[in-house]
């Protein structure tokens, strides 16, 4: 799969965040650079959603090891990582 | 013995010792002590009627512990509080309970005005950093105006005696949890209730001060709270890790730490054996792992035997009601008696009635009844819903087992409408109720339908008024604004009308078995 922009990135994770944990709720903002752990956005079962979102979006395999909030954590991270994966 | 004196006799006894580890954070039983002696100084200040309720609203944290301790040293009465609940929810328990003072985490301060909304019971309102609760005339003040954060240590020391028990059949806790019959229940646990049965879990654990517990399990949680008790009990020490949504960072930790033990609910084992390296990792210093918050499929433990069988496996039953344990499966009879919930623990009587409460013979299905020490006083200001479970000297636990030749239980139902998802339990009618509140929705029916991860999922059959369109986004929404995280339904279905039984109850099990 060719490697996407990374704003483009950016914009389809806010989506998926925004719909998957969020349920659409406007009020509900949150930043690129935020932790969802610390916002509390997404929960042990809902990073499993996040990871098979990633692979079936971006074609990449998300590893065991990989799964670490340097790579997930927030829209920068996750864009930043399937970046890499894509390369 | 009172549950202070758990702790006050650990920090006499063990005072250097590491009490409590959460990542750069140590804290020892002595310096634990002094925290928790400064702020309980403070609440004693404010001259509350013995038994007047503190609620505490913090994640897992050093600070949750020096709260929840510094209650019990004011003689007041602990109601943890789930973080994962909703400012409205929280609203609804200070007034329930009547709560005189909260120690709140400074993180829910953005939330603060919903929490205390129209509360009219609040005296006090302390946080670990600067608060301000605009509109509201309750006293706010922090950990460090107070002096808990003194480092100044003063240990007390080694009691005589046991500890006195005139005061333990007296209320030392509240632990809000799902009913069957709508809204959150408060199961009132006396000292008595969770001193024996955290000495009772230290004995057949084996715990030693040698012992470190991994804890991923909120303390608000009553299986939580099992693993703070006792390892402050034996002098053990408690490593904390709010980072299971990132498993590889819990098991490093464990590493680094040396932890000796590792309790979990069955999606966290799930996660643990299927989405990380855990299965590879050494662990070599941990000697056990508990499992309870639910039955883990047979395949699950298998696979945990595979990994680790060469360390203790602990498969454990309970309830809230409870204190909260009631059964355990001693890990040498794992393999003979898997499936099972294992045999009462130490002090306890489990007994298994069928519906004309009679003892069950082998074979037989009854419902799961307990007697022992760790039996609640009640349900909180809910005597109707006390009468149903606690009657006849027994508590009711609502689910339902046999019993095997040598005594081994194993849970084949749930009597009552409880579904255990991810380890929390909901309660289905709640979630119906709050479903109908939408303008849109005629009828709602929810039920729990078996799911790898969380071993039970949320479902919901909704019937729209005629004429009116939502989908399952819409009404998940809805259900985010009044409930928590982990109580909105997995999948939202639309029917155009629910099967019922002839009583007009409607069809569950005919809804459940469509999709299977």
């Amino acid at each position: 799969m060719a490697a996407t922009d990374i704003d483009t990135v950016r914009q389809q994770i806010r989506e998926f965040v925004f719909e998957t944990f969020l349920f659409g709720d406007e009020s509900e903002a949150f930043a690129n650079d935020d932790s969802f752990m610390e916002k509390g956005i997404i929960d042990s079962t809902g990073v499993l959603e996040l990871t098979a979102f990633l692979e079936e979006r971006y074609g990449i395999t998300v590893d065991d090891e990989e799964m670490v909030p340097a790579n997930l954590d927030s829209v920068d991270n996750l864009a930043a990582y399937i970046g890499r994966k894509q390369q | 013995m009172n549950v202070i004196d758990l702790l006050t006799r650990t920090a006499a006894t063990f005072p250097d010792k590491a009490a409590l580890i959460h990542q750069e954070q140590r804290i020892s039983f002595g310096e634990l002590w002094s925290a928790v002696s400064r702020l309980a100084s403070r609440l004693q200040q404010l001259n509350l009627a013995p038994g007047s309720r503190v609620a505490i609203l913090f994640e897992n944290s050093i600070d949750y512990a020096v709260s929840f301790f510094a209650v019990f040293e004011s003689g007041l009465v602990a109601v943890p509080l789930d973080t994962s609940l909703g400012p409205e929810n929280h609203n609804f328990i200070l007034a329930d309970c009547q709560a005189s003072v909260l120690l709140v985490q400074g993180r829910y301060r953005r939330h603060l005005g919903r929490i205390l909304g129209d509360n009219l019971s609040l005296r006090l309102l302390v946080s670990d950093k600067p608060v301000a609760v605009p509109g509201s005339t309750v006293a706010v003040e922090t950990f460090e105006e107070i002096g808990v954060r003194d480092v100044r240590v003063d240990p007390p020391a080694v009691p005589e005696s046991a500890g006195d028990d005139t005061h333990h059949h007296e209320l030392a806790a509240i632990f809000y949890t799902s009913g069957s019959t709508g809204s959150s229940k408060g199961v009132m646990l006396s000292h008595l209730n969770l001193v024996s049965n955290t000495l009772a879990t230290v004995e057949y654990l084996r715990l030693t001060p040698d012992d470190s517990v991994l804890v991923i399990l909120p303390f608000y949680y009553i299986y939580g709270n099992s693993l703070l008790l006792t390892h402050v009990a034996v002098g053990g020490t408690l490593v904390i890790d709010n980072r299971f949504m990132y498993p590889e960072v819990v098991l490093d930790t464990m590493e680094r730490e040396e932890v000796t033990g590792f309790s979990g609910v069955p999606s966290n084992f799930m996660i643990l054996l299927n989405n990380s390296t855990f299965a590879s990792r050494k662990l070599e210093h941990l000697r056990y792992f508990t499992q309870a918050g639910g039955a883990m499929a047979p395949e699950v433990i298998r696979k945990l035997m595979d990994a680790f069988g060469h360390k203790e496996i602990f498969i454990m039953y309970g309830q809230t009601e409870a204190a909260p344990r009631v059964t355990w499966l001693p890990p040498e009879k794992l393999s003979e008696k898997l499936g099972s919930i294992g045999i009462p623990v130490p002090g306890v009587t489990v007994e298994v009635l069928s519906e004309s409460g009679q003892t069950v013979i082998p074979g037989e299905t009854g419902e799961i009844t307990v007697v022992g020490d760790n039996v609640m006083l009640g349900y909180w200001n809910q005597p109707e819903e006390t009468a149903e479970v606690l009657h006849d000297g027994r508590l009711y636990t609502g689910d339902l087992a046999r019993v095997d030749e040598d005594g081994y239980f194993y849970v084949v139902g749930r009597k009552r409408e409880i579904i255990k998802t991810g380890g929390h339990r909901v309660s289905a009618k709640e979630i119906e109720e709050r479903i109908l509140e939408h303008e849109k929705v005629a009828e709602a029916t929810v039920f729990g339908v078996r799911d790898d991860i969380l071993g039970e999922a949320i479902r919901a059959v909704v019937v729209l008024r005629p004429g009116c369109q939502a989908d399952e986004k819409e009404i998940q929404s809805h259900c985010q604004k009044k409930l928590a995280a982990h109580q909105i339904p997995k999948r939202v279905q639309f029917m155009d009308a629910l099967p019922k039984y002839q009583s007009g109850k409607v069809n569950k099990m005919a809804l459940k078995n469509r999709d299977s």
